[in-house]
C-alpha cells in the first residue's frame, strides 16, 4: 500500500546525501524553516547531512501520507462511506502531483551525482 | 500539510455545495406529481442557500484565509400549489380540484443547467491549478 517507504532508505546513504548542499542552494527561494541550513561551499558537516536526510524523509513521509488519504479516500467511496466522487479524484490528483514533486526531486540529486562522476580530476 | 494545488480548498466545497444543489433539483424534478407528501399537503419546491465560510482569524487581519462556500439551508419555496380540475383523483376537493406541486419542470430544468455549468467552472479551476502545478514541476528540466 505505501510503496513510498520502502525508496526512503535508498535516499538516506550517506555518499548521496553528501553531495546535496549544492542541490539546496538552488532551491533558497523556499522558506528558510523548510530547509536546514546548508553550509556554503565547504564539504557537508556531518550535522548538516543528516538534517538534510532528516528533511528528505519527512518530506517522503508526508507524500507518503498523502498516498494513503488517497486510497482512503477511494476505499471510503467504494464502500459507501461519506466520501463523493469529486473528493476521492481531488484526493489521486494531490497525490498524484505530490509524487511528480519527488520523482522531480529524485531526478535532481541523481543528475548533481552524475555531473559529479563525470567531472574531470 | 503541503498545499501542492492552489485554491483546492475552496473548489472542493464548492463541488460539494453543487452536488447538493443537484439533489435537492433531483427531488423537485421527482416529486413534481406528488400530490400528497407526509403531511397531507402537496410536495413543496425546495432550493437551496448557498453561503461563505467564515474561517478567517478574528482579530488578526494578516491571516485571511479563502472562504469556501456551503450549504446554508434548504429552504422551502411559498408559492401556492397549481390548481389543477381532475375530478376522479383521490386528492380532489369537493370541486374536483387537486392541489399540483408548485414546480415548474422548465425553471427545474433551467436551474439544472446552471447547477451543472458552475459544477464544470470548479472542475475547470481545478484542472488549471494541476495544470500549474505540473508545469511549475518541470522548471530546469531538460528538454
Amino acid at each position: 500500500m505505501s510503496p513510498l517507504t520502502s525508496i526512503s532508505p535508498y535516499l538516506q546513504p550517506n555518499g548521496l546525501i553528501q553531495f546535496l548542499p549544492q542541490t539546496s542552494q538552488t532551491k533558497s527561494t523556499i522558506p528558510a524553516a523548510e530547509i536546514p541550513t546548508a553550509p556554503e561551499i565547504k564539504p557537508a558537516s556531518p550535522a548538516g547531512a543528516a538534517s538534510f536526510s532528516d528533511a528528505l524523509s519527512n518530506a517522503v513521509s508526508e507524500i507518503n501520507s498523502k498516498q494513503v488519504a488517497a486510497s482512503n479516500a477511494v476505499n471510503g467511496l467504494l464502500s459507501g462511506q461519506d466520501v463523493s466522487l469529486h473528493q476521492a479524484m481531488i484526493a489521486m490528483q494531490e497525490a498524484n502531483v505530490s509524487f511528480q514533486l519527488m520523482v522531480e526531486v529524485r531526478n535532481r540529486l541523481l543528475e548533481s551525482y552524475q555531473e559529479l562522476m563525470r567531472m574531470q580530476v | 500539510m503541503i498545499d501542492f494545488l492552489p485554491g483546492v480548498q475552496s473548489t472542493t466545497a464548492a463541488l460539494t455545495a453543487e452536488r447538493i444543489r443537484m439533489d435537492v433539483i433531483s427531488q423537485n424534478i421527482a416529486n413534481a406529481n406528488t400530490t400528497q407528501g407526509p403531511d397531507g399537503q402537496p410536495y413543496q419546491r425546495q432550493e437551496v442557500v448557498f453561503e461563505s465560510v467564515l474561517n478567517q482569524q478574528i482579530g488578526d487581519p494578516s491571516n485571511v484565509q479563502p472562504q469556501p462556500v456551503q450549504v446554508a439551508r434548504i429552504q422551502s419555496d411559498n408559492r401556492p400549489p397549481q390548481m389543477v380540475y381532475s375530478p376522479g383523483h383521490p386528492n380532489a376537493d369537493k370541486n374536483g380540484m387537486v392541489a399540483m406541486p408548485n414546480i415548474n419542470i422548465h425553471e427545474e430544468m433551467a436551474d439544472m443547467i446552471t447547477s451543472s455549468r458552475a459544477f464544470e467552472a470548479n472542475l475547470a479551476v481545478l484542472k488549471n491549478a494541476q495544470a500549474m502545478a505540473l508545469q511549475t514541476l518541470s522548471i530546469g528540466r531538460r528538454a
